[in-house]
């Protein structure tokens, strides 16, 4: 993936993970007694908690990662960062990175990961399984009109979903035309005029931690001209499963299906 | 003889000022000798130039026109540690809170006799205790220079100045923040140095009675150029100085022979027997 | 004693101390290893792929040699800022000049990866160019009217640096959110374990600043007096400073290239050094280098193992430790030069 080659005599028995996505993708497949080390995000499923933890994502220490001997590490470049990498190469270990910008490119990712953790086996039905569910909240949502959606990330300053973002595609399956969907970039900042400058009719905002809830709402609840906002049509979901692309992206999805197409699920 | 330094036609203003700013000095055309083993005092008001000389002749600035020239070398063509074994300049003040110790203040002293050298020598050393020595500072070579009183500073920059083992010294204004009693022993000392070390010195000062004192000729500076040069007596007369600092002065004999010159306060009855010079009666 | 005599002295304490404590560092990391480990490691009885290999020789060493390396070159440009503007005050960070360098890297890295010796040239060149300019912009506002006061040198400091902080955050919001978490940890200040090329690399130019200074400190006593009397002393001032300038200038953006911009250690070093030894620079420059890596390796140590396995970054403890001293001098000094 992303033009790196790595090179492994046998599939790997020690997988230090510093991607949350990955460290969930790895237990959904079964494989979860290969994983030594996960970063302090990787909180899902619990068992991962119990996982030694090797430090945050942007700065995990080195040394702790050593001494778990792995023999692969799995990163992104969507959270680490690339010197991690280099200094994990000097020390020759290998890293594996992982990338997620689409459904197509997740189910990707979990055939390459069943591939490396020795479950080949268990990709297929991961993958079925995750196909129904996505088919079945598309099919309740199919011939509706598509209201325009504002998907917010982050509210201070405003970053919302791009072309790159998986959170887009989601938007789009959930049966919602997302405004910002011809950005550039995964997560790019956008201003607020612009957002009401596209009259958006329903307006999502992530919740990281269950923090943002009421704070943010205030904002929009004061632009009473925008359609979302007269309609009381803005909603908070749990960004926790919609930025990581793990098995729970479908419960996401699902959120996402309800709030922009309520009327399908009564 | 060859003259120590010669000045020769030099002029020098300083760059261009901001708008705001009074008009830039200028030196025009000054031209005077300074003999060797003399003592040279260079008078005048503010302003006329006796900062701007020094610095000239210590090659901070240099001339517009004309040339410098020290035992015949012309000051171009020196570099400036060439010139700082020859020229030694006692400043009016030091910086303040210098955190140096007096021995290492006057062991800078010996900077321009080997100035690639990182440490001193312990030939340095012994010419700095000497300079200190004369001076009378010796006893406090290990002291901070905070902790001194004016007068003791004074004498440790002139310690300094003398480890640069000048063939020229010049002082600026060395009395001006002086205790009398400072003044007196200053110019004793002065002239011991010129006596004992055949020191030529180049006095610049505002107290014309110390320069009627001390020097051989006086040099009187007026409006960036050379109002008068010559001995004591013949520059500090009445007249001549009445024009240059524009009031009344009037000028006597001092007990040692050498003129002393006195102000004439606004509203003082005259002495008996003296008559005033007053500048608008000629 | 002699002057000589003392320097050798001081070195060779100072230089003990420096390795007593880069060997107590090899002992100390998140790794956890028994000291048995660590000198079965040390004294070439482990196994050549062992994990306690990996961690002391790839990972400890070469992290505790670039902090050494790091510390010593912020404290030498420290004393020279000082030297060149007669206040205890003066430092890369303190002056803007740090922002500058860190400015002049963070282009560097937007224009192209990579994280090879010739990388390391390139941005330790674009860090000089910004330090350079930083240190000008300050120089020509604070000396606007002639002299450079205290407190318009330290505001100009302050502006500048603020102007460079700025225009590192213009170009930090240009980058996606997935770079974001590393531009803002590399903004804090961070020792790695630098490879042998890049450390040889990253030593020579902190020798060249070094060079650059220390052959000048005899000067810059003279230059404490003023720059009249320095240059009636023989001193060429001018060229002094510029000489100054440039080695503090390279020194500091050398270290923004390999570690970030790492505030304080060129006010928090020289001051402690003046307390013991005195104002003659030709002890604290020397003296400077080798407290400095000492300072920089404790300090990054410290940040290391405190919230061990995660990490501080060294730049916020050394603010830590920088900002109480900074205010200490402001009130004590404020009124007299160097």
């Amino acid at each position: 993936m992303l033009g790196r080659e790595v090179r492994l005599a046998a599939p790997p028995d020690r997988i230090v993970s510093l991607v949350p996505s990955a460290t969930e993708l790895i237990f959904a497949l079964g494989a979860e007694e290969r994983l030594v080390g996960v970063t302090d995000f990787c909180d899902h499923p619990p068992a991962a908690r119990r996982k030694p933890s090797v430090g945050g994502m942007v700065s995990p220490s080195l040394e702790a990662i050593v001494t778990l001997r792995p023999d692969v590490v799995i990163a992104t470049d969507q959270g680490n960062r690339e010197e991690t990498f280099v200094q994990l190469g000097r020390v020759g270990i290998p890293v594996y990175l992982v990338h997620a910008g689409s459904v197509a490119m997740m189910m990707d990712v979990i055939g390459r990961l069943g591939a490396l953790t020795g479950r080949p086996g268990s990709v297929a039905p991961l993958v079925e399984r995750l196909r129904a569910r996505i088919a079945a909240i598309a099919g309740a949502v199919s011939g509706r009109r598509r209201p325009r959606v504002l998907y917010v990330l982050w509210p201070e300053p405003l970053l919302v979903p791009g072309r790159s973002a998986i959170v887009t595609e989601l938007i789009a399956l959930a049966g919602g035309d997302s405004i910002t969907a011809g950005e550039a970039g995964d997560y790019p900042r956008y201003s607020i005029e612009a957002a009401v400058a596209r009259a958006p009719e329903v307006i999502v905002l992530a919740r990281h931690g269950g923090t943002t809830g009421p704070i943010a709402r205030d904002r929009w609840d004061r632009l009473a001209n925008l359609p979302a906002v007269r309609a009381g049509r803005v909603h908070s979901v749990d960004g926790s499963v919609l930025h990581r692309y793990g098995p729970r992206i479908v419960d996401g999805l699902e959120q996402l299906a309800r709030v922009i197409h309520p009327e399908a699920f009564r | 003889m060859t003259p120590l330094a010669e000045v020769r036609g030099v002029h020098f203003s300083y760059p261009a000022p901001e708008r705001r700013r009074p008009a830039p000095f200028a030196l025009s055309d000054v031209t005077f000798d300074v003999a060797s083993g003399e003592i040279l005092g260079v008078i005048g008001p503010n302003s006329a130039g006796k900062t701007t000389l020094i610095r000239l002749l210590t090659k901070v600035v240099e001339p517009a026109r004309g040339e410098i020239r020290l035992g015949g070398r012309p000051l171009a063509r020196l570099t400036r540690w060439e010139l700082a074994r020859e020229v030694a300049v006692v400043p009016q003040e030091l910086p303040h809170a210098l955190p140096f110790s007096v021995e290492q203040l006057v062991l800078m002293g010996r900077y321009p006799h080997a100035p690639r050298r990182f440490f001193e020598t312990a030939g340095d050393v012994e010419v700095a205790r000497d300079a200190m020595a004369a001076t009378g500072v010796l006893h406090l070579a290990g002291a901070p220079l905070d902790g001194l009183g004016g007068g003791e500073r004074q004498r440790v920059v002139l310690a300094r100045a003398l480890a640069q083992e000048p063939r020229l010294l010049i002082l600026d204004e060395p009395t001006a923040h002086l205790d009398l009693r400072y003044q007196v022993e200053c110019v004793a000392l002065l002239r011991h140095l010129n006596r004992e070390r055949a020191t030529t010195i180049v006095l610049v000062s505002h107290d014309l009675n110390l320069a009627a004192e001390l020097c051989d000729r006086v040099l009187l500076l007026a409006d960036g150029s050379v109002a008068r040069l010559g001995s004591p007596a013949d520059v500090l007369d009445e007249a001549t100085l009445a024009r240059v600092y524009g009031c009344a002065v009037a000028v006597d004999r001092a007990p040692s022979g050498r003129p002393r010159v006195q102000l004439v306060w606004p509203g003082a009855a005259p002495r008996p027997g003296k008559e005033v010079a007053d500048p608008r009666s000629r | 004693m002699t002057h000589g005599r003392r320097l050798a002295v001081v070195l060779a304490a100072l230089g003990a101390g420096l390795l007593a404590l880069g060997a107590a560092a090899l002992f100390l990391g998140s790794a956890r290893l028994t000291p048995g480990a660590v000198l079965a490691v040390l004294t070439g009885h482990a196994p050549a792929d062992s994990t306690e290999r990996v961690v002391v020789l790839s990972l400890r060493l070469p992290r505790i040699a670039a902090a050494a390396v790091a510390g010593g070159a912020l404290a030498v440009a420290g004393v020279g800022f000082q030297a060149l503007t007669r206040n205890p005050l003066a430092e890369p960070s303190v002056l803007g000049v740090s922002s500058g360098a860190a400015f002049g890297v963070v282009v560097a890295q937007l224009l192209g990866g990579g994280s090879g010796v010739g990388d390391s040239v390139r941005l330790a060149l674009f860090g000089f160019g910004g330090a350079v300019v930083a240190g000008g912009a300050v120089y020509l506002i604070a000396s606007a009217h002639g002299g450079l006061p205290i407190q318009t040198l330290l505001l100009a400091g302050v502006i500048v640096g603020i102007f460079f902080a700025s225009a590192t955050t213009v170009l930090t919001s240009l980058v996606d959110i997935d770079r974001l978490g590393g531009i803002v940890h590399w903004l804090l200040g961070n020792v790695s374990p630098v490879p042998p090329a890049s450390l040889a690399l990253f030593a020579a130019l902190a020798g060249v600043g070094f060079w650059l200074i220390v052959g000048q400190a005899r000067r810059l006593n003279v230059l404490a007096l003023g720059e009249e009397a320095a240059l009636q002393l023989g001193v060429s001032a001018e060229r002094l400073k510029a000489r100054i300038f440039v080695g503090a200038a390279l020194l500091t953006a050398t270290v923004v290239a390999f570690a970030g911009p790492i505030g304080f250690v060129g006010l928090v070093v020289p001051h402690v050094l003046r307390l013991v030894l005195g104002p003659d620079n030709r002890l604290l420059v020397p003296a400077a280098l080798l407290a400095g890596g000492a300072f920089l390796l404790a300090a990054d140590t410290l940040a290391r193992n405190v919230v061990a396995p995660a990490e501080l970054s060294v730049g916020v403890i050394t603010s830590f430790c920088g900002a109480p001293v900074f205010v200490y001098l402001l009130r004590t000094r404020t009124r007299s030069p160097l």
